[in-house]
């Protein structure tokens, strides 16, 4: 039994008893509630208890002094501000592309690239804007790549190189003949090989052809996309139908006024819509909507392309990354075997196209560009650049030019590889001349990117330092402040 | 040590040899007769013979290597000889000049950036690894370069005499720098151990140099920046991190300067410990 009263001070309680009553109920019966509270504790315990009187109980019967703490000695957790990125996301941050800089001081004497631009020995040593137009359409065509310095400047700018007059006046040449060029850029690292595909990239579009750019090929061969066997093909053949979807998408964004202005030669009814001749290609291409269907859509793009009886313009087919489609690829067929890059459809496209299986009604070119940073070693890709480049040099009565031979102790020769690569002229890029240097680090200067003057003794410097004008290594000494 | 002057010396001079000198090892033209070096058979010195061999007497042919390079080299050192100046830069020239003396310390290889660049550059390196934490300042520097113009805050001054906001996007060094430097502490808390009493430390404010005061600010940078998240992924991320937070320091958005003011307010509050009878003699 509990004593009614508090044994340590012998005060009788006044407000140490909680009042349980509702305010609402009568003072006698309220009075006499509580009065009963200390012969019997249970209507004081059934009540619902209230909020107030939880802050003012003891803290969950917790005792003073020392107590254990575990995990007292771990680090802060960082907590996460906001939502997590989504999936893809962080890759765009990372791929992504700004080819201006309100920062950058406007050039006064940059021009824009025009049509003949390009092919004209007179715009040598010459930093060359490329037009508004054309920037969407290479930017369509992923000609830029994030490693490449176009985010310091006001306006993309190209230099134009004595192999880049060559280049174009090659495809010109090829264009007007209605021949095909097939021909693969080669030189060191950083030396400005993509530089040089996506030049011949803006002179096709500038000239309205049709250009279709494979920008990476590794993106082919390295197993990342969906692959199926193409039924009825002997030997098994594989489409790629995302990616085909995504170049689909890509050729009709970067060529859509020339593909507007041409017209189908024949129907394709075994598309799910019907495209009559005479309806312009633009339309044909629209017809890709999603991956199930689009290898077949390219196919018939691809064979109203190359229909030898109507008015095509020239075409430009070029891929980066060579090396990658000229090994066998990382896929697997349904014996478990590694199926060779040439088996895959659009790649095979490419290669019959370099090797000269394929003409292009109205001519135009196959370039296909090696990369030194990201390249597997592939001996009979390495081999025939050497070969074709050195009866180059015979047929020019280079003293002392001989053609490498195969190495017969090897085994690791490929010989579809040799196949594609039996006649294809090949364009070494190397380093620039003092007087393209100057070129580009007086655009540099006069973007305000490069602190300094520029007179033939600041040039020879950075020239030298880049290795006898290696554009990318002067970038890195000029341009970046520090080595990247 | 060195020899002490005294007279013996002096006398051991004046001293008279009896006997004559050792005899001295034949120079010259004996030295020269051993063979030359396309003789490969080893064959004894000839004592008795004292001349020169065929190809030294000046009479003889002259070498079959003989070019006009080799002329010319020739004649200098003939000019050497007679003690005319043959290399003289007035008449040789130089393609492109000679260097201004002293040389300036950018030229030298080590000292090539500026010195805040190289300081903070060290300071982001990891493990060792010089080459990353340079490409990570070029991506710094490339970032602060392309960003917009910061928007200054005028309760966080930066340095006086800072060009306009506009002015530092297009040189990223004085951007880097003017953001460390603004926010560099001053001074420092050093603690005397024992001296407040009841075996507490006095804490004495302290001057920091200049090289000290950038490596706290910068280091309080590198702390905010390691605890952002990255947007994206790849090599750019951990650099674009501490390159907005460089943005932030002079956009008066960082919570670097409350790192600073609160620094500096212990140092005001105990600027009095400076005087403390155990602390007079040890500063």
């Amino acid at each position: 039994m509990s004593a009614p009263n508090c044994l340590r001070c012998l005060v009788r309680p006044t407000a140490g008893i909680p009042i349980s009553a509702p305010l609402a109920a009568p003072i006698a019966l309220a009075h006499a509630h509580a009065r009963a509270a200390p012969f019997s504790t249970t209507a004081a315990n059934a009540r619902p208890r209230k909020e107030t009187e939880k802050k003012t109980g003891s803290k969950d019967h917790s005792r003073g002094g020392k107590k254990l703490q575990l995990g007292k000695f771990k680090k802060d957790h960082i907590a996460s501000k906001g939502r997590s990125p989504l999936p893809g996301e962080r890759k765009a941050y990372r791929k992504r592309i700004t080819l201006s800089n309100d920062n950058a001081i406007p050039v006064p004497w940059l021009t824009d690239l025009g049509p003949e631009a390009l092919a004209s020995a007179e715009n040598t040593a010459r930093v060359l804007a490329l037009p508004e137009e054309v920037q969407d359409q290479l930017r369509a065509g992923e000609a830029f790549k994030p490693t490449q310095c176009w985010g310091m400047f006001r306006k993309p700018a190209v230099l134009v190189r004595k192999e880049t007059v060559d280049l174009a006046n090659r495809m010109q040449d090829a264009a007007d003949k209605k021949q095909m060029l097939r021909l693969v850029v080669t030189g060191d690292k950083v030396a400005g090989k993509s530089m040089m595909l996506l030049q011949a990239m803006a002179h096709a579009h500038l000239n309205n052809w049709i250009v279709i750019h494979l920008p990476e090929a590794q993106e082919l061969t390295t197993a990342c996309t969906e692959y199926a066997p193409i039924p009825g093909t002997d030997p098994v053949q594989y489409m790629q139908p995302v990616y085909v979807l995504k170049l689909i998408q890509a050729i009709k964004r970067a060529n859509e006024k020339v593909l507007a202005k041409t017209y189908t030669a024949q129907a394709h009814p075994e598309l799910p819509q019907n495209i009559p001749p005479n309806t312009p290609l633009l339309k044909l291409a629209n017809v890709a909507k999603e991956a199930d269907g689009a290898w077949p859509v390219f196919q018939a793009l691809w064979s109203e392309l190359t229909a030898h009886n109507a008015a095509r313009p020239p075409i430009l087919f070029s891929l980066d990354g060579l090396a990658h489609a000229m090994k066998p690829s990382d896929y697997r067929s349904p014996a478990f075997d590694l199926i060779h890059s040439h088996d895959l459809a659009l790649l095979k496209l490419f290669t019959d196209a370099l090797g000269g299986a394929v003409k292009f009604p109205a001519g135009g070119a196959v370039l296909a560009a090696t990369s030194r940073s990201n390249a597997p070693r592939v001996p009979s890709m390495e081999l025939a650049l050497a070969q074709r480049e050195a009866e180059e040099r015979v047929r020019q009565k280079v003293e002392g030019a001989e053609v490498p031979q195969k190495d017969p102790f090897f085994r690791g020769y490929d010989e579809r590889v040799e196949a594609v690569l039996r006649s294809v002229q090949v364009l070494r890029v190397g380093g620039v001349d003092k007087l393209e240097a100057r070129a580009l680090m007086e655009y540099w200067a006069a973007s305000g990117m490069l602190r300094a003057t520029v007179d033939e003794r600041a040039v020879t410097e950075k020239w030298t330092l880049a290795g006898s004008g290696v554009l990318g290594e002067m970038e890195r000494a000029t341009l970046l402040t520090m080595r990247v | 040590m060195p020899p002490r002057l005294n007279l013996w010396s002096a006398c051991r001079a004046l001293s008279v040899r009896a006997r004559p000198f050792a005899p001295a090892p034949p120079s010259g033209p004996a030295a020269l007769a051993r063979g030359l070096a396309d003789n490969t058979t080893s064959r004894p010195p000839n004592p008795n013979s004292g001349a020169l061999p065929a190809s030294m007497l000046p009479a003889s042919q002259p070498p079959a290597y003989t070019s006009k390079e080799n002329e010319q080299a020739l004649d200098q050192l003939r000019m050497i000889e007679y003690g005319l100046t043959a290399l003289d830069p007035a008449v040789e020239g130089h393609k492109y000049g000679l260097p201004q003396l002293p040389i300036a310390s950018q030229k030298h290889a080590k000292h090539r950036y500026d010195s805040v660049i190289s300081q903070v550059t060290r300071l982001l390196m990891e493990d060792g690894k010089l080459a990353k934490a340079q490409r990570d300042m070029a991506i710094i520097l490339n970032y602060l370069r392309t960003s917009p113009p910061p928007r200054l805050d005028p309760s966080r001054p930066l340095l006086p005499g800072a060009p306009p906001a506009a002015h530092l996007p297009l040189d990223p060094v004085l951007y880097l720098s003017l953001a460390i430097d603004s926010v560099a502490p001053l001074v420092k808390m050093r603690g005397f151990k024992g001296l407040a009493g009841s075996g507490k430390s006095l804490d004495v404010p302290m001057p920091l140099k200049e090289r000290q005061r950038r490596r706290t600010a910068f280091g309080w940078i590198l702390d905010a920046a390691k605890k952002k998240t990255s947007k994206g992924s790849g090599r750019t991320m951990f650099p674009h991190r501490v390159a907005e937070e460089i943005v932030a320091v002079v956009e008066g958005r960082s919570t670097v300067w409350d790192k600073r003011t609160l620094v500096h307010k212990a140092g005001t509050g105990n600027r009095a410990n400076l005087t403390h009878a155990g602390v007079k003699g040890k500063i």
